[in-house]
């Protein structure tokens, strides 16, 4: 119960500093404001990173950047999973297989080496990273949802609607959707965490293009020279990933057991 | 009449092939999704090239007939595939060598990474699992099970980072005898380690946990089997098949690249190597290395399938 509160009170806390992200700092984050790597002061309650940047700023900033761009990949391959995962479930067993088989092939190519393919074919940069952070999981969510709508359609409800006259799209998106969303929220949930776990590790190796882009990935990958000097400069970004991925797991994995969704 | 057992073997075999020829065509599909992705999304490679200034426009003629890209698609995809089979994958970008070359001057550093860290996760993964299953009651039990959850939560750039970070804070490497082999291959196969041991130790709990109250347990329990090792054999027994499954596929996925630990450790392999290719463009070698990536995988994968029919024969009569 109390890891529960806590994720919650985390993400809560994250997401409003995402949203006032311009309220909680003055400064830019992009922009020098004195010498690099200063200690905390007044002024700077982090310090400033290794070019002189606000870190306090720029950790704020990075929380914006992250999770937008997590929310939107989160986004895609739900969006993405439902639909392929219903229409894969409602239609002719060859298209269903041809479905899955395709969702297999995507599978066959680890999520991250699929990523880095998407990069090297488009370039580096922000919407390449999102687009390819999705794509690897997509295949994974719509096999879920499949099985989920095969599930649900043997509801007597269903049958009843299908006497009706009802078409299949109307009743896999009319009837079986409304009564899988409860079972598909945790799915999502920890689909965000991987979003995260994906997005961060695709810009840590720099393929957003942009060093200079705050986003937790970045700056734990900026920081590792000057870890020694500045722990905070790794610290700090990569506590931010994993307390909000745990956050993410314990929510999830709470809301299965206490079925409060 | 055909004897039970000949037609149980001969079943068995069929499920084999069966299984291989799917890998195969998945393996096909996935290197032939590589070579379009590549070639329809990413333009031209040497137009790429010049306008970083790494060839003159005199050269493009040439280059393009040396790369084989003033051919029609469909020849040079089948030169792909060809190319893939005989082990022949191009030259790279830059350097003009044999990509095949390249690769297996990398190959080493990543196997000998790869082995190690396949040893820890054994180690971590029966720890963590068993343990937390066997001692789910004692604190010994809840503290495996949540270092278990640990190390599926956290990402591997952080767990690398991090170790690193302790590594050099607490002058470790003044302590310890033969500081370059355990910064270079020790830490890193066990940060490797511990973070690919959590979703198998979370496989094997389950699966101990759930063997713990079933019938045949307690029947074994009852026949005076005892408490110790024994024992724990006829929980652990059944629940090895999907925990060899995932142990397979991480293991393929080790050998293919460990991209964000070679990066981390600045360690030469596969994955950084994959890294640096994409980050300059050089796609004769990325293309190479996913789709071989993509192969391992999937046969890999096919041969778990398999190693868990031969394990289970419950899976076998369902086939």
């Amino acid at each position: 119960m109390t890891r529960r509160l806590l994720a919650v009170l985390w993400l809560a806390s994250i997401l409003c500093a995402a949203l006032f992200a311009p309220f909680l700092s003055t400064t830019s984050p992009t922009q020098p404001v004195g010498d690099s790597l200063l200690p905390t002061s007044g002024s700077l309650p982090l310090g400033t990173d290794q070019l002189g940047r606000d870190l306090f700023s720029r950790m704020v900033y990075a929380t914006r950047t992250s999770m937008v761009m997590a929310i939107i990949t989160g986004a895609l391959c739900v969006l993405g999973g439902t639909i392929l995962g219903a229409w894969a479930a409602i239609s002719r067993p060859i298209v269903d297989r041809a479905l899955l088989w395709l969702g297999d092939v995507l599978l066959s190519i680890p999520g991250l080496l699929l990523a880095m393919l998407l990069v090297a074919s488009r370039g580096t940069g922000i919407a390449t990273v999102i687009l390819a952070a999705a794509i690897g999981g997509i295949p994974g969510f719509m096999r879920v949802v499949r099985v989920l709508f095969r599930q649900l359609a043997e509801e007597p409800y269903i049958d009843a609607a299908r006497a009706l006259g009802a078409t299949s799209t109307r009743i896999a998106f009319r009837h079986i959707l409304p009564n899988a969303v409860p079972r598909l929220i945790p799915l999502a949930v920890s689909q965000f965490a991987w979003g995260i776990v994906n997005i961060t590790t695709l810009s840590f190796l720099g393929f957003t293009g942009d060093p200079a882009l705050p986003e937790w990935g970045s700056m734990l990958n900026a920081g590792r020279g000057y870890m020694l000097d500045a722990p905070r400069l790794v610290l700090l970004p990569g506590l931010a990933i994993s307390l909000t991925i745990l956050a993410l797991h314990s929510l999830g994995s709470s809301m299965v057991r206490e079925r409060i969704v | 009449m055909v004897p039970i057992s000949y037609r149980r073997s001969s079943d068995l075999l069929i499920t084999i092939l069966q299984r291989l020829a799917t890998s195969a065509i998945t393996a096909w599909a996935a290197a032939s999704f590589t070579f379009f992705t590549l070639r329809f999304a990413a333009g031209d490679p040497v137009a790429a090239l010049l306008s970083r200034g790494l060839a003159s426009p005199s050269d493009v003629d040439n280059l393009r007939r040396q790369l084989g890209l003033d051919q029609p698609l469909l020849q040079q995809y089948l030169q792909f595939l060809g190319g893939l089979l005989r082990g022949d994958m191009g030259n790279s970008l830059y350097t003009n060598r044999p990509v095949v070359d390249i690769i297996a001057e990398q190959f080493p550093a990543t196997l000998s990474l790869a082995l190690l860290a396949l040893v820890f996760t054994t180690l971590f993964a029966v720890l963590f699992g068993v343990g937390a299953a066997w001692w789910s009651h004692r604190r010994i039990g809840q503290l495996l099970e949540s270092l278990s959850g640990t190390a599926i939560a956290l990402p591997v750039i952080f767990i690398a980072t991090l170790s690193l970070l302790l590594y050099r804070a607490l002058r470790l490497a003044t302590i310890l005898p033969g500081e370059s082999g355990l910064i270079n291959l020790l830490l890193p196969a066990l940060v490797l380690a511990f973070s690919t041991s959590g979703g198998i130790a979370w496989t094997l709990q389950a699966g101990v946990q759930e063997n713990m109250l079933s019938p045949f347990f307690l029947a074994a329990k009852a026949r005076g089997v005892g408490n110790g090792l024994p024992l724990l054999w006829h929980a652990l027994k059944p629940a090895l098949p999907p925990a060899v499954s995932l142990f397979a596929l991480e293991a393929a996925f080790l050998f293919t690249g460990t991209v964000v630990t070679e990066t981390i450790f600045a360690r030469p392999g596969l994955g950084r190597l994959l890294v640096q290719s994409i980050l300059e463009g050089d796609y004769p070698v990325s293309q190479a290395l996913v789709a071989l990536a993509a192969v391992v995988y999937t046969l890999s994968n096919g041969v778990a399938d398999i190693l868990a029919t031969i394990l289970d024969p419950r899976i076998r009569r369902k086939t």
